[in-house]
């Protein structure tokens, strides 16, 4: 059984690699449409590097996406650290407002969102941006994380005060090793969350802080240019790169769990 | 660990000096040394911008919406920070009823008589008070001869159940409620709760031939013949489906159609007023308005540009300049005011069917 | 060894004060950024919409009064099937695949975690489009399907094609918490549940199921919740026929001009899910004490 499921994982694997694939074909595409597959051609390499108005929202969303999802991960993790392993008063009202932007529409909370930043005097703009999407990404990574700790066995912080260790020496050298894969997972998730959003982008973003996905949502009346395939295709590429760059090995040393890790 | 916290300290270092350099350069410019403009994408070519800046030495920033509300919604929350904004003819309305355009002062336009005439003084912004029009279209039928097997004259091939299954409509209220209105034979125009209520039954019997609401890549559907027959608007998609394939044609519908037209309007409240003006006299220049359709495959809404557009074939293609003589019944649609809530119960019920 | 129920140690009088000082950052930001737009959104529910498309404050019941309308409750009906839809694929396939995550070797993991994350760099709408294309009747699967001499029309619009596209869409949200999860357990126990002749589905059943419940919570969370709001997935590649929430609520704010009743719908959403979590919670705690009595 476990080998049909390692199979099933495998085939999923493909799955969302599909259209990266299509993807990947199509912006070497010369015709001028995305569904007719005419010959090779480098056009909308070109053109994509011609186009400083993209690049520049593409700068602006990796910008964003970073400092939100850095926000929101470490505050996540506080959170969830205090509410897994303390007992907190008013546990399930923090939980509650901690979720609402989940269950909440988008455009409702952008609208919103934009209402009060008006009202305090706040100008528009990458500042306001990230915080939109602290908003949106904090939830996530509060999740993620409460789900790792929770699954966390609760003796091994025990064994470690009985062998006479300080709650700040168990926590750094048991606790966060252990909990370093859910840390990654949920700033990777906030990161590409943030990445992709449009609709709080659209009214928190202020002059000249267009974000990537929202360039391209405004363009959907006009038609999506083949362009966009060439910049998908690069940003895969540049990201497959690092992971070999930065190489399995570091990943070996920084992620194993379980195992202490080397004194500094 | 400690490599960890390096690494983080990094990221977020980096991060602060690329904020701070994001919002310097922001601050930094002077009010007339930039123009902040709010408009759709693709409407306004890069030929344009590089030449106003080479021209001017005012740096102009564009950002783009999806849509009229959203770019209203923005303004109305206040200090947007635009200048200029491109709204369509309802928007003008609505954000004229708001005050969020500023008056233009006449005496400060260079080239405002090479308008064409139908876009001067038009019913829903009279005496050009707060809109310069820039592009236009229309809204008509896009369709594949090799797949309805027919020609198509007007809305009522909309209705046909030889088609069922492969009709689209625009994802959006007012456009469906042209068709619905004129195939019936009623002003698009109308505000008349009975006429509204008419047009609403039509869309419910219309839903069920449908294959869905679709305003975004309806025209690759025509083109490949996975749909026979869609609404459409007039510009780059419709002339490039046009173009690729020799079965496909745009037409007026012979029960009227609309036009639509996008136009520059001054924020109000702008600090950016001097470059604002010199931005709406440089577009109103033939030469530059000809690279609207030109670069941008847009039909101008400057007749003296006509002449100057560089690729004759563009003036010629129906889906981007509608021959004058269809559109004799054609008429703006305008923001129906109060009259907006039987549209919204009407679509509603249309939707949710 | 006890493992089935999670009794936190909790530290003496000596830190009291620290979850406090730990929420508070969250508090500050949830306070500033979350609860005050909620008070606007409440407040806006209650005010009289004014067509220019405006919002003229005041007090009126007329919008819930108008939700009444059965219309919306079909709207909510179907949004919430599609939702539940949505969410049990999600969590079948984000289990099976963070499963699988979570017993690759230690340094493996990261990287297929990576890897799952990848695609989703690319841009929604152009991952979309192509998988418009690939579904279309231009595309592979049509064509393969045709040479084998199968005639088959275009997969696009299609509820399959909806269904497949929102599970790509989820499937990180509902891979990564429950392989959060499922990284804190033991791997031991489950050498020691086949020790103690456990089949696969025993093994999953009474002992990883359980020590991932919270994983699993949060994941069905995030994609029950979130696929209510949906709305540019079900008209592409849906045709935009079936009445969504979603849908609804982006025309009422911006094409029907109706703040306040786009404000109203979403605070009964948001009651729903208040209601349906606290339901859920006291279900959970009356299985819990009849489990242990």
């Amino acid at each position: 059984m476990d080998r049909v499921v390692a199979w099933i994982a495998r085939l999923v694997f493909v799955f969302l690699y599909i259209p990266i694939i299509a993807l990947v074909v199509y912006s070497f595409n010369s015709a001028d449409v995305s569904y007719r597959f005419e010959g090779f051609s480098l056009r909308w390499y070109a053109e994509l590097f011609a186009d400083q108005l993209l690049l520049d929202t593409l700068r602006t969303s990796a910008i964003v996406g970073v400092c939100a999802a850095l926000l929101a991960t470490i505050v996540g993790f506080l959170s969830a650290f205090a509410l897994v392993r303390f007992r907190v008063k008013g546990r399930a009202f923090f939980l509650g407002a901690i979720v609402i932007p989940l269950i909440v529409p988008e455009i409702v909370l952008g609208v919103s969102l934009l209402t009060v930043f008006s009202t305090a005097n706040v100008p528009t703009g990458l500042v306001t941006l990230i915080l939109g999407h602290v908003v949106i990404t904090l939830p996530l990574a509060t999740l993620v994380m409460m789900g790792a700790m929770s699954a966390l066995d609760p003796s091994l912080s025990e064994a470690a005060t009985d062998l006479g260790a300080t709650p700040w020496v168990t926590f750094r050298r048991i606790l966060f090793p252990l909990l370093r894969p859910a840390v990654l997972a949920a700033f990777l998730l906030s990161f590409t969350t943030s990445f992709s959003n449009i609709v709080i982008s659209t009214f928190t973003a202020g002059v000249g802080t267009t974000t990537l996905p929202l360039r391209i949502y405004s363009s959907l009346r006009t038609g999506l240019t083949p362009e966009l395939n060439a910049l998908g295709t690069l940003l895969v590429v540049f990201t497959l790169a690092i992971i070999l760059v930065v190489g399995v090995g570091q990943m070996r040393r920084i992620l194993a769990g379980g195992t202490p890790p080397p004194t500094n | 660990m400690k490599k960890m916290l390096i690494t983080a300290s990094a990221i977020a270092g980096v991060s602060m000096l690329a904020l701070s350099g994001c919002s310097a350069s922001t601050t930094d410019a002077a009010a007339n040394d930039s123009l902040n403009i709010y408009a759709w994408a693709g409407e306004i070519p890069d030929s344009v911008i590089a030449a106003f800046e080479e021209e001017t030495g005012i740096s102009v920033t564009v950002d783009t919406f999806d849509s009229n509300e959203t770019m209203i919604s923005k303004l109305a929350a206040g200090n947007s920070g635009y200048d200029i904004v491109e709204p369509s003819q309802y928007a003008v309305e609505l954000m004229v009823e708001r005050d969020l355009l500023a008056t233009i002062d006449k005496s400060k336009l260079e080239g405002f008589e090479n308008l064409a005439p139908k876009f001067v003084d038009p019913s829903f912004d009279p005496e050009n008070a707060h809109s310069i029009p820039w592009a236009w279209g229309t809204t008509g039928i896009l369709y594949n001869e090799a797949c309805t097997g027919a020609e198509v004259t007007g809305w009522s091939d909309m209705w046909n159940p030889d088609y069922a299954g492969k009709i689209y409509m625009l994802d959006n209220m007012l456009s469906a409620y042209i068709a619905g209105l004129q195939v019936n034979g009623l002003s698009a125009t109308t505000t008349d709760e009975a006429d509204i209520e008419t047009a609403t039954n039509s869309l419910l019997e219309q839903k069920e031939l449908l294959a869905g609401y679709n305003s975004s890549n309806y025209a690759d559907l025509v083109s490949t013949g996975d749909a026979c027959i869609a609404e459409s608007y007039s510009g780059t998609t419709a002339a490039q489906a046009v173009e690729a394939n020799p079965d496909v044609h745009y037409i007026i519908p012979e029960e009227g159609g609309t036009l639509w037209t996008d136009s520059f309007s001054i924020v109000e409240g702008t600090d950016s007023e001097d470059a604002a003006y010199q931005w709406l006299n440089f577009t109103l220049r033939p030469e530059v308005a000809a690279l609207l359709t030109d670069d941008a495959s847009l039909a101008s809404t400057n007749a003296a540009a006509l002449p100057l557009v560089a690729d004759q074939a563009q003036v010629e293609n129906a889906a981007i300049y509608a021959p004058e003589a269809d559109l004799e019944n054609s008429e703006f649609i305008v923001d129906p005011g109060e009259a907006l809530t039987f549209f919204n119960d009407g679509w509603t019920r249309v939707r949710a069917s | 060894m006890t493992t089935t129920t999670t009794t936190t140690s909790k530290p003496r009088s000596r830190g009291r004060a620290v979850p406090y000082l730990l929420l508070a950052p969250a508090i500050i930001i949830i306070t500033l950024l979350v609860i005050i737009p909620m008070i606007v959104i409440a407040r806006d529910s209650f005010a009289i919409s004014d067509p220019l498309g405006g919002n003229l404050g005041g007090f009126t019941l007329d919008n819930y009064a108008k939700l009444i309308d059965p219309v919306y409750a079909k709207t909510l009906g179907y949004s919430l099937g599609m939702a539940a839809i949505n969410a049990a694929v999600c969590l079948i396939v984000g289990y099976i695949v963070a499963f699988y995550i979570s017993t690759r070797a230690a340094s493996r993991q990261p990287v297929l975690l990576v890897l799952v994350i990848i695609p989703f760099l690319t841009d929604f709408l152009v991952r979309t489009f192509a998988w418009i294309n690939l579904l279309g009747s231009g595309g592979p699967i049509i064509s393969g399907l045709k040479l084998i001499g199968i005639e088959a029309s275009s997969l696009v619009p299609s509820q399959l094609a909806v269904t497949l596209s929102l599970l790509y869409a989820f499937l990180p949200v509902a891979v990564f918490p429950i392989y959060a999860s499922m990284r804190s357990i033991d791997p031991s126990l489950k050498e020691a549940a086949s020790d103690l002749g456990a089949g696969w589905w025993q093994t999953h059943a009474r002992v990883f199921v359980p020590l991932s419940a919270p994983g699993i919570a949060s994941a069905l969370m995030l994609t029950f919740v979130p696929t209510l709001g949906v709305f540019v997935i079900p008209v592409l590649l849906g045709g935009g026929k079936d009445p969504l929430v979603g849908n609804l609520i982006v025309t009422l704010f911006t094409e029907f001009r109706n703040e306040p009743l786009g404000a109203a719908l979403s605070m009964v959403v948001l009651l729903l899910m208040v209601l349906s979590a606290a339901i859920a919670g006291i279900v959970i705690r009356v299985v819990n004490s009849r489990k242990a009595a």
